[in-house]
């Protein structure tokens, strides 16, 4: 991890160039492709997707919406929505998106990790969805493959803001209180939309009539592949709720899960999920009330409570 | 430290300016070396600016807040709050060092990281998403606004309840809170609350459907219908609890598991039960109209 600190430089010279071949590529490539009427013509026009690359570009930064940025617009669900709205279908976009966003019911960033990025499977995702005509169902998997991909810009973006600590260790030095607020904000924000707005805008630009030739061509030479996409839209959301199932899936409380999956069955849709959700509270008090707390999702009680006990020590060795 | 200064407190606008720095810029500068670091010292700027005026004093109390922390950023504001309280003592002459402090933050930080995000991440939010889905896969645009305005409410009063019960009970407060198996509590309801649902979203979300039958002279046999006597979903359940078997118990790489996964789909749609282009099934999808079998034929489509 320290590491990160000493490339940091070299990496920030190479992100920047990087970005800056990409914004070159777009400069060209747009007008080219746009002559050729490859691009553009598909219902994207390079407003619409730098619309998108923006909302992607904000939902990575909580400054402009605060806890609306990573619960809200980074989950597909609401992503798919704006992108609607951006494209001229909302109840299309929140459709794919929705569909999209049941792969990342599971979504949890914890230390500085994330194992996808629902956000550019959200907005880049639904919006090639949405350009190249695929139903909600089959987005899903293209929704994954953006959404692996994406993980890049996250990654490329850990390393580099270490660099930006240092600028605010050089301002506290010299006592610049607003100085070290700065630092927090201003470079790493210009840097995180470089490497987030660019590559997705180009991307919906020129993807979007990619996605759909190639939607086309299957569905005349392999209508197969495209079933294949629906009954992965079946599939893949298991993975979404196994990596959820990792964090709480243990110790007493495991029962519960197979009595929610139950009742949803047997109940043929009659109970819908915020029924079973209340249900579920219900039950949660019971559990907690009747069974104490010994023996639940224990994972991180040990580590809790020996912290606690430290803390608490050293807080009574100062005469707190 | 100088104790015939007059005392300094901290107003309810430094407090809600710290609180709002944290909201809007936690993860501004998310970076692999200290994480949550500057946005830390970014939040207690409002307070270091009222506390003190020794140009020492502002920079020794910069570098503390700067240091590496990371923790779940909604239900661990409550460390916010305490240190805030702790720094406001400090700066009246209380007895507390930068060691008491930094104690404080990384003792804190792990256990608080681990209750918020089983709270957050692991059950507020999938629920919640999990109601908006619902609708919009309706076709109900309502899903997505209803997901956003109740997270928002619930997440911000959630963050906000937390840093202000931390700075109003400071550090012993927040300790014996943790100490009290409150927490416990709240994690194992939460366990019960978010197995509920994650059992119900499977039988909602995951769908297989094993397409072919066999034929024995002009019996039939299909298997999802089969399966279907034996349990309604039953697929579906199996092959979630396999999936979370395999990421959980056997350490699977889960991009792994996706692209196995998406060649399953599409090898399983591929139709070569029956004469390929006039009729039949692939594993997961019956899709080519078939005729009634001959007699005497063992068949599978």
């Amino acid at each position: 991890m320290l590491g990160a600190m000493n490339e940091a430089p070299a990496r920030v010279k190479l992100a920047l160039a990087v970005s800056l071949a990409t914004f070159a590529v777009m400069l060209v490539a747009g007008p080219v492709l746009g002559q050729d009427g490859s691009g553009g013509d598909t219902g994207v026009s390079l407003f619409q997707a730098i619309l998108v690359g923006l909302g992607y570009y904000l939902s990575n930064s909580p400054w402009l919406v605060g806890n609306g940025a990573f619960f809200g617009i980074y989950r597909p669900l609401v992503a798919g929505f704006l992108v609607g709205i951006i494209l001229g279908d909302p109840v299309e976009g929140a459709k794919i998106g929705a569909a999209i966003n049941i792969l990342y019911l599971g979504f949890i960033s914890a230390g500085g990790s994330i194992p996808a990025d629902p956000s550019v499977a959200g907005w880049v995702g639904t919006a090639l969805a949405m350009g190249g005509g695929l139903d909600a169902n089959s987005a899903i998997a293209l929704g994954v493959a953006v959404g692996t991909l994406g993980t890049f810009v996250f990654f490329t973006r850990m390393s580099v803001d270490a660099t930006f600590a240092h600028w605010a260790d050089a301002r506290a030095e010299e006592g610049d209180i607003g100085g070290v607020a700065r630092m927090n904000v201003i470079p790493p924000q210009i840097f995180l939309f470089i490497i987030s707005f660019i590559p997705a805008t180009v991307a919906v630009y020129l993807g979007a009539p990619v996605v759909e030739n190639a939607i086309n061509w299957l569905g005349t030479n392999a209508p197969w592949v495209l079933h294949g996409l629906q009954i992965a839209g079946g599939i893949l959301p298991a993975i979404g709720i196994a990596m959820n199932m990792k964090f709480i899936f243990r110790g007493s409380v495991i029962p519960y899960f197979f009595l929610g999956y139950i009742m949803a069955v047997a109940s043929g849709g009659g109970l819908n999920i915020l029924m079973i959700g209340i249900i579920g509270v219900a039950l949660s008090f019971l559990h907690v009330t009747l069974l104490g707390n010994g023996s639940g999702p224990s994972g991180r009680q040990a580590a809790g409570g020996g912290a606690a006990t430290s803390v608490g020590t050293t807080a009574s060795a100062e005469g707190m | 430290m100088a104790t015939d200064k007059p005392p300094v407190e901290l107003t309810r606008g430094d407090v809600m300016g710290a609180f709002w720095r944290w909201t809007f810029f936690s993860h501004s500068n998310y970076n692999y070396e200290r994480l949550q670091g500057t946005a830390f010292a970014h939040m207690m700027t409002p307070v270091i600016r009222r506390l003190y005026t020794d140009p020492e004093e502002i920079k020794a109390a910069l570098r503390r807040h700067l240091v590496f922390f990371n923790t779940e950023p909604n239900v661990g504001s409550v460390i916010h709050g305490a240190v805030i309280a702790m720094e406001e003592q400090r700066a009246n002459g209380a007895d507390i060092d930068d060691d008491g402090i930094n104690s404080v933050k990384s003792g804190l930080m792990g256990p608080l990281a681990g209750v918020g995000d089983t709270i957050t991440q692991g059950t507020i939010i999938p629920i919640l998403l999990s109601i908006g889905i619902g609708m919009a896969q309706a076709g109900n645009i309502l899903g997505p606004i209803l997901y956003f305005v109740l997270m928002m409410i619930i997440m911000t009063g959630l963050t906000y309840f937390m840093f202000i019960q931390g700075y109003t009970r400071g550090r012993t407060g927040v300790t014996e809170i943790l100490r009290s198996g409150l927490m416990d509590r709240v994690i194992t309801g939460a366990g019960v609350l978010g197995n509920i649902v994650l059992g119900a979203l499977t039988a909602q979300f995951v769908a297989i459907y094993i397409a072919p039958s066999i034929y024995i002279n002009e019996l039939r046999f299909n298997f999802q219908e089969t399966l279907d006597d034996v349990m309604p979903g039953l697929v579906p359940l199996l092959f979630t609890i396999l999936t979370w078997w395999l990421l959980a118990k056997k350490g699977v790489n889960p991009i792994l598991l996706l692209v196995v996964y998406l060649l399953i789909a599409l090898v399983g749609a591929v139709p070569f039960f029956g004469p390929a282009g006039q009729c039949g099934s692939s594993i997961f999808n019956a899709f080519y109209a078939c005729p009634p079998p001959e007699a005497s034929s063992f068949l599978v489509r």
